[in-house]
């Protein structure tokens, strides 16, 4: 087979391929930015239309006759609304509605029905986020609400507050949004028709130097994303315009708007004046200042919003860029026909194993996924619900977890420690794992080798006695050695007594409490080790030591020479592993310490598992757990390459 | 081959069956879940019987499902925001907060909740189940710590911490183990019946933390006194070395809560009495944290009007009546503590007497991050390392550090 058609063949289909890829990607992109922003704009108008009636509601004092006439005449003025609602929590009273359903026997002021729990429930969240954000001093729970309606509009709440205090909403139902722009396929299909032409012309000047081709199809590739990316930031600048006007014209029409609705509560005026600058907001009524307070466009503030739009949108095209390249490599470079090629010859291979890979890929791989997704967001208890999008904080939890040296103070009653600090945690954790595996291999082999012994009489009683802290749920061996280190009933306190010691409070202090935890953890890790062992040993064949023994060797040289070369292959391997485990053996340090004193003997994996479910901060946690991860791949890595230990199983 | 299809024709056949039979289930079907074993959800099913009994002709059936108690409240939060779950489910308050913060999960009721039915509990059991101002479910029972005392040793219990300190050192005798009070002082939970007493607390009103107080600093120093001067506390209490301390007759008195009653010894003659006042806070009674077990709407229910009526159902006089009686539980509905057979109960009763004082436990999402911080303040305190005042100083830096990271602004 000559290299030479395939490979430029190879490279045209690549490039089709990533070509219509990035296109089509970047068209979606596109078309969903503008129906967000259409969507965006419909609910900035409407949060401007129902802060002006709540305005309206509250001037009007929330209630009576006179509130009614002022909703009529504000909601019969605007061709955009379906319906206004006032409710009051007090009475659970619908105090006024110009909503259709709302007339003859279920005109306001009523009492709410038992079907309209939700607008009930709705003033009381609000209430309850007005009075938080109050609180706290901070924006953290949404203060006017938006969601669609049923008719494909969008339907908007907010506080009616008296006196400043939350009492009820104002709620308020748009007529439909008007269509999003459809996306230009036309313009999208001729980009890709040009240029797949274009390469496929340079493709016959350049030969079939594969360099060469690679180089033209990324040059092609990226200019067509290049010039994709302009159309889309035209398009997408040319609504952000039209948004900024659509809700200038509209703080100016609602402001005409209250005024005359006002009218009807006092006609000869004596309220206090409107303040339409507040009412173009975010969700936590927070004014955004795009609309000065003459009513028009604030060009500096407007110009700043663009660029940031800007900067975003050319992340996202940059993004379908390496996608679209990184497909065209693929392909071009003839990753994609080898890949084909295999799964075609091996596709029994593939039809058996797909049932476990499956299942890898769902239970292992996902959350696997999601927990590296988390680590980069702010996510905790109150933004479960929130889209990643909006918690996403980047590398913050990696710099502020890597990056926090406070390890100690030095004060004037010496030094004191700070036992949240990664870094003691992570010493913590190394003199916990050190210790039990050195402990767990060299009491195992120690037991192994007495009980490889031959003609050990009742040697199958030690065995099972041996055994028997690996049959036992840890969980329970945990509880009772905890038990064992109490510090007035313990028995390992009543044994110190007895010699006439002095008890110890074994949990008080950092080494003590430590000491306790791989006492526990050291007689449970000796029994794997020992069978490990054991299993090595005999099948060391008695051929060698006699040998041995027949060349003058002492019983040291026979163990140095034979005996420690011989486990080497099995016992490596359970050494990493075993590392693994204790690294990670959140058992017993949560059940015998439970990190006391204060956090001291905590090991990675019960810190991160405090981080996630005693202060709830899901996103430091998974970022926390990320850093384990980190660290176990690269002992393994490291571990793998100086033993080779692997190589062949 | 053959056979391994009519296996599979007959799995098919059953799987339409109970497909069928699903169909044909009566019109609106309730799932309640609850974490009872033994007598408690021997009664919850009798109550649920008389339910369905009631309810037949509107088409109402109720049923019930254990869930370990363990895995509860993560199911729970795992289960309803994604559609599944429960209608209802029973569960303590601790964790209310925390699933209206996240949302989706539980339905306020206060729409359904008029002002009668609020007057049938206790009140203080009403604002357990309360959170900013929104009732999220009925309270169905209390649990409280009291004083339980061993009659061979105690012929009169004390009525203040002066007859306590007086009586429990007369009974205290180191060389033998014995103790004159033993309750599980470091433990938070426990010391709140002190910090209460001193009007103290762990976040104030507006949900700030306010471990430091001096009416908190004073409680600790109080504990200390009668572990360090007066000693007639056990070292390093546990509940497993305070109920081996009680039932060998070795401890007077223990101050615990109902559950403890299951674990005394036959042969062990104890009573009940209130927790005694604190002479050191102006004669104010110990006040311990109230934990209240309500029944729950889930956000995903179906049917939350007829779910209501069931809540409102198990938590009325008679099906409470039952729950005490035979569930042993102490109910939040004042009103069956004057059923003759439970005023004659004297452990309901003198539950009911020490709930009068007790103070519903937060429901903030938050009061999970004061657990740690505070076992350890009480720990450095009663071991000495720090003062109590530089102990609760250190756990409320904590604690404030970990809210901040928490309500991070939007």
């Amino acid at each position: 087979m000559s290299p030479g058609p395939s490979r430029r063949r190879r490279f045209a289909a690549g490039m089709v391929a990533a070509l219509i890829l990035g296109a089509a990607l970047s068209q979606w992109m596109l078309a969903r930015a503008r129906a967000q922003e259409n969507r965006f704009r419909a609910s900035r108008v409407a949060v401007v239309t129902v802060s002006a009636l709540a305005e309206v509601a509250e001037r009007a004092g929330g209630t009576g006759d006179g509130l009614r006439r002022a909703v009529a005449a504000f909601a019969g003025g605007d061709s955009s609304l379906v319906a206004a609602r006032v409710m009051v929590l007090d009475g659970v009273s619908l105090e006024a509605s110009t909503a259709p359903e709302d007339r003859g026997e279920k005109a306001a002021p009523r009492r709410l029905t038992q079907d309209e729990k939700p607008i009930y429930d709705q003033a009381q969240r609000l209430r309850a986020a007005v009075e938080t954000n109050h609180q706290e001093g901070a924006a953290r729970k949404p203060e006017i609400e938006v969601a669609s309606s049923a008719s494909g509009g969008l339907s908007l709440a907010a506080p009616l507050e008296k006196d400043g205090s939350v009492v009820g909403l104002v709620a308020l139902e748009t007529t439909p949004l008007p269509a999003a722009p459809h996306p230009d396929w036309l313009f999208s299909g001729l980009a890709v028709v040009v240029a797949a032409a274009v390469f496929w012309l340079m493709a016959l000047a350049t030969g079939e130097r594969r360099t060469m081709l690679a180089l033209v199809a990324c040059l092609v590739l990226v200019a067509v994303m290049v010039v994709l990316g302009r159309q889309a930031f035209t398009a997408v600048s040319g609504d952000r315009r039209a948004t900024e006007s659509a809700v200038a014209s509209a703080v100016t029409a609602e402001e005409g708007r209250a005024a005359k609705a006002l009218q009807e509560v006092a006609p000869g005026g004596g309220l206090k004046p409107l303040q339409p600058a507040s009412w173009d907001a975010d969700l936590f009524r927070r004014p955004l200042g795009v609309i000065g307070a003459d009513g028009k466009v604030d060009q500096a503030k407007f110009e700043q919003g663009l660029a940031a739009g800007a900067s975003s949108t050319a992340r996202v095209i940059g993004a379908i860029a390496v996608v679209a390249l990184a497909l065209l490599l693929f392909v071009g470079l003839g990753a994609a026909s080898r890949l084909g090629a295999t799964i075609s010859k091996h596709h029994q291979a593939y039809t058996y194993t797909f049932p476990a890979i499956f299942g890898m890929l769902l239970l292992v791989f996902l959350p696997f996924l999601y927990g590296v997704v988390l680590a980069f967001t702010d996510s905790s208890i109150y933004t479960t619900q929130a889209p990643l999008s909006q918690v996403w904080v980047g590398l913050k939890n990696f710099v502020d977890i890597l990056g926090d040296f406070h390890i100690a103070k030095s004060t004037a009653a010496g030094l004191v420690w700070n036992y949240q600090n990664l870094y003691w945690t992570l010493g913590v954790t190394i003199v916990w794992t050190v210790t039990n595996v050195a402990y767990g291999v060299g009491m195992g082999l120690f037991l192994a080798l007495i009980l490889n012994t031959k003609g050990l009489v009742f040697r199958p009683i030690y065995r099972v006695i041996f055994v028997m802290p690996w049959a036992m749920p840890n969980y329970i061996t945990a509880l009772i050695w905890k038990g064992m280190f109490h510090q007035q009933f313990g028995v390992i306190n009543q044994i110190i007594q007895m010699f006439g010691g002095t008890p110890v409070a074994w949990f008080e202090r950092p080494a003590t409490s430590l000491f306790a935890c791989i006492a526990t953890n050291a007689w449970l890790s000796v029994p794997f080790m020992m069978v490990i062992c054991l299993g090595a040993l005999q099948s060391i064949s008695a051929d060698l030591y006699e040998a041995a023994r027949v060349d003058g060797a002492t019983r040291w040289q026979q163990f140095r020479s034979i005996t420690l070369p011989s486990l080497k292959p099995a016992l490596v391997p359970a050494v990493i592993l075993s590392v693994i485990w204790t690294f990670n053996m959140f058992n017993i340090i949560y059940i015998v310490s439970g990190g006391d004193p204060e956090h001291s003997t905590e090991i990675m994996i019960t810190q991160a598992y405090k981080f996630a479910f005693e202060q709830y901060r899901y996103g430091y946690a998974a970022a926390y757990s990320m850093v384990i991860f980190a660290i176990l791949l690269a002992y393994g890595v490291w571990q793998n390459k100086v033993t080779k230990a692997t190589e062949g199983i | 081959m053959k056979q391994r299809n009519s296996r599979l024709v007959i799995c098919i056949a059953l799987g339409l069956l109970c497909g069928v039979s699903a169909v044909a289930a009566p019109p609106v079907e309730l799932v309640v879940w609850h974490a009872y074993r033994g007598g408690e959800a021997a009664a919850l099913e009798k109550v649920v019987a008389a339910y369905n009994a009631a309810r037949a002709g509107a088409g109402i059936k109720v049923t019930t499902l254990p869930v370990p108690y363990d895995a509860f409240a993560d199911k729970i939060t795992a289960a309803v925001p994604r559609g599944r779950g429960p209608d209802m489910f029973i569960f303590a308050q601790d964790r209310l907060g925390g699933w209206v913060e996240a949302g989706k999960t539980i339905e306020p009721i206060d729409f359904f909740v008029d002002q009668a039915t609020k007057d049938r509990f206790i009140a203080t059991t009403v604002e357990a189940m309360t959170y900013h101002g929104t009732i999220y479910a009925l309270p169905l029972n209390y649990k409280v710590l009291t004083m339980v005392y061993n009659k061979k040793l105690v012929t009169k219990p004390p009525k203040t911490t002066g007859e306590l300190v007086q009586l429990a050192k007369s009974l205290t005798d180191a060389s033998t183990g014995r103790f004159g009070v033993a309750y599980w002082y470091t433990n938070f939970y426990y010391h709140a019946i002190l910090m209460n007493a001193f009007g103290g607390g762990v976040f104030d009103a507006a949900g700030k933390p306010i471990i430091n107080s001096p009416e908190n600093v004073k409680s600790v120093e109080l504990v200390m006194k009668w572990a360090e001067k007066d000693k007639f506390l056990p070292a390093e209490p546990s509940t497993v070395l305070v109920t081996s301390l009680f039932n060998d007759g070795k401890a007077a008195i223990v101050f615990n809560g109902p559950w403890f009653l299951g674990e005394i010894a036959q042969g062990v003659d104890y009573g009940l009495a209130p927790l005694p006042t604190v002479d050191e806070a102006g004669g104010k009674p110990m006040s311990p944290w109230m934990t209240v077990e309500g029944v729950f709407i889930a956000a995903g229910s179906k049917n939350k009007d007829a779910a209501y009526d069931f809540v409102k159902y198990l938590t009325d006089t008679p099906a409470t009546k039952i729950m005490a009686l035979e569930g042993r539980q102490t109910p939040a509905n004042k009103a069956v503590y004057l059923d003759p057979q439970v005023a004659a109960d004297p452990i309901l009763k003198e539950f009911r007497q020490q709930v009068e004082v007790a103070v519903p436990m937060p429901n903030l999402a938050e009061m999970s991050m004061m657990w740690t911080p505070m076992t350890s303040a009480m720990a450095a305190a009663v071991q000495k390392s720090a003062t109590p005042k530089a102990a609760l100083d250190k756990a409320q830096a904590e604690v404030v550090e970990a809210v901040k990271l928490l309500r991070k602004q939007r």
